[in-house]
């Protein structure tokens, strides 16, 4: 399941981990631009630990035009976006599917479902279990939203 | 290998099954024909102008008319929200999707100046009224403050403890040397309170309606132009407009001369979509409530629902014809929107039944057909949002957008549901 280059990199943070991704293959700019414009990568940085589930750049572009660029501007808003896709906590996909559902940092509910491979509410995993020093990641195939 | 829809998951076996597919397959609920097209464009254009002129004026309430205990000037907007400009039109704009201009539109202008009676003081087009009805535009806001719970986290911002501290200084400021209104304030502090809550809905309405006005006029202008054909692309418009505002940030502010105090801080994170569209559609469009004066309703007799998720008198269970009486709600949405019909739908009404006779019972089956085209988009948007693409051949993830469709269907499964009638052309 899990990408081997991305296994690969290490850093301290999560936040650090993700600046590492998108130098080495530019799959996560759009999301270390919308950490950066939310002003989140302190809190990233903070011990944590924390679970985040990391929308590729093809995730984003699948948004209709401009929905991207009313978030970033408007750092608040692109905020909680993003905290819904934060977890309190470390988890592995195993003991996420175990949990069915989990509250994201944003408040709202995240469903998890393993019944065919690992999915985060309507979101395939791209690549699961990839550590860093202060969680864990799991790369995923859209931006999920609350509701 | 490509694989039909219909081979991967059994067809729907709802009553509504046929709309169901058709949402499935990228459609509205209104059937796609020429004339629910030019109809929908039609009212959508007529619906815009007086919506100029709501947005203008809500946010012009609730940021400078506040607390004022005699608001009998509140529909003669201030120059500066006449000339404010729109956050998406214009070249100035936040998000430059939509062509329209910054100012407010010409023909709202017109009708400011003149009404339907002709040039003279705007106080005796007021007493006469001969101008907008932003008794409409209370309405639905006092849909949204009385329905509240509806999604999103604005209504428990309301009851927390930083929105009462933000009050509490706005309304100090704002009767800032009034003894009077401040020992009443101090008698009846939670009156106060709600009236800003009220306020604060004031707010949320105007910002959400503020996009909508653009996003409007432009589908009247692709439609002119050719460039919109369809139902189902006047829908997808739609659905690509809600996301691409989403994120707007939805907030109150007050002002006093200069002096801007913040009662809801666009750092709350309250978004268009969860705090204000979402909420607003189910407040005005589904449930409402009751007009006054229309219709006896027998409570032991389960004729009003014990829930209030449960209430349907929005457009989309309306029966038009006694809405058409004067005074209520959806009446004075109708009389605004007569003054700004396209040429082309006003020869349409015509040539109906009693042509210019019902032309405001005509205009509100149109705005109700409009309007499920609304709620089509809003459903796919959701859809879209938090399932699956229509294209996903996961039969599970199919059968997970069937889920949420029959769902939705279900809504419209009680008898006074117009779905079923905006099937058919002759409804009028």
């Amino acid at each position: 399941m899990c990408n081997p280059k991305l296994q690969t990199l290490h850093s301290k943070t999560l936040y650090a981990y993700h600046v590492d991704i998108a130098v080495s293959n530019d799959s996560f700019s759009t999301l270390v631009a919308a950490v950066q414009a939310a002003g989140l990568v302190e809190a990233l940085q903070s011990p944590g630990p924390f679970t985040v589930f990391a929308p590729t750049d093809d995730a984003f572009a699948k948004l209709p035009p401009g929905t991207v660029q009313t978030l970033v501007q408007n750092p608040p808003q692109l905020g909680r976006i993003l905290k819904f896709h934060v977890l309190s906590g470390k988890y592995t996909q195993a003991e996420l599917i175990k949990l069915g559902t989990v509250v994201s940092l944003e408040g709202s509910p995240i469903p998890i479902d393993g019944t065919e491979g690992f999915e985060v509410k309507n979101s395939t995993v791209l690549a699961a279990d990839i550590e860093a020093d202060n969680g864990m990641i799991h790369v995923i195939d859209n931006v999920i939203l609350m509701g | 290998m490509t694989t039909t829809l219909k081979s991967v998951i059994p067809p729907s076996t709802h009553p509504f099954s046929d709309i169901i597919h058709r949402l499935e397959a990228g459609g509205s609920m209104l059937p796609d024909t020429p004339e629910n097209l030019m109809q929908i464009i039609g009212i959508y254009k007529a619906y815009a102008v007086p919506m100029d002129f709501y947005w203008r004026d809500l946010l012009y309430i609730a940021e400078r008319v506040f607390l004022n205990p005699i608001p009998a000037f509140k529909y003669f907007i201030s120059k500066d929200y006449l000339d404010r400009p729109n956050s998406y039109a214009g070249d100035g704009a936040d998000l430059r999707i939509w062509r329209g201009e910054a100012d407010a539109h010409p023909e709202l202008r017109e009708f400011i100046d003149r009404g339907e009676t002709g040039k003279m003081p705007k106080l005796w087009h007021h007493l006469w009224h001969d101008r907008v009805n932003m008794e409409f535009a209370e309405a639905c806001m006092r849909a949204m403050l009385w329905h509240q719970g509806m999604g999103g986290q604005f209504y428990d911002y309301l009851e927390s403890e930083e929105y009462i501290a933000n009050a509490d200084r706005a309304i100090k400021a704002y009767f800032k040397g009034n003894p009077l209104m401040l020992g009443l304030y101090k008698l009846f502090p939670t009156m106060f309170l709600e009236k800003v809550r009220e306020l604060s809905y004031y707010a949320n309405l105007g910002l959400f309606w503020e996009v909508m006005a653009p996003v409007f006029f432009e589908m009247s202008d692709l439609y002119d132009e050719g460039k919109m054909t369809t139902v189902p692309e006047a829908m997808e418009f739609l659905v690509n407009g809600i996301f691409a505002v989403a994120g707007r940030p939805i907030y109150h502010h007050l002002y006093i001369g200069d002096e801007c105090y913040e009662i809801i801080p666009k750092s709350a994170g309250f978004t268009w979509l969860y705090e204000a569209a979402l909420p607003y559609v189910e407040a005005v469009f589904y449930r409402t409530a009751p007009f006054r004066g229309t219709k006896s309703y027998n409570a032991q007799a389960n004729q009003v629902p014990d829930e209030q998720k449960d209430f349907h008198y929005g457009i989309l269970y309306a029966d038009v014809f006694p809405v058409g009486s004067a005074g209520i709600p959806p009446t004075l949405l109708m009389q605004d929107m007569l003054h700004f019909l396209p040429p082309y739908l006003k020869e349409f009404y015509a040539k109906q039944y009693r042509g210019e006779d019902d032309e405001l019972i005509q205009l509100g089956i149109t705005f109700q057909r409009s309007m499920y085209n609304v709620t089509s988009a809003v459903i796919q948007a959701l859809r879209a949002a938090l399932l699956y693409p229509l294209d996903d051949q996961n039969p599970r993830h199919q059968m997970a957008n069937r889920k949420f469709f029959e769902a939705q269907m279900d809504r419209f499964l009680r008898p006074e549901a117009r779905l079923k009638s905006i099937q058919r052309q002759d409804y009028r």
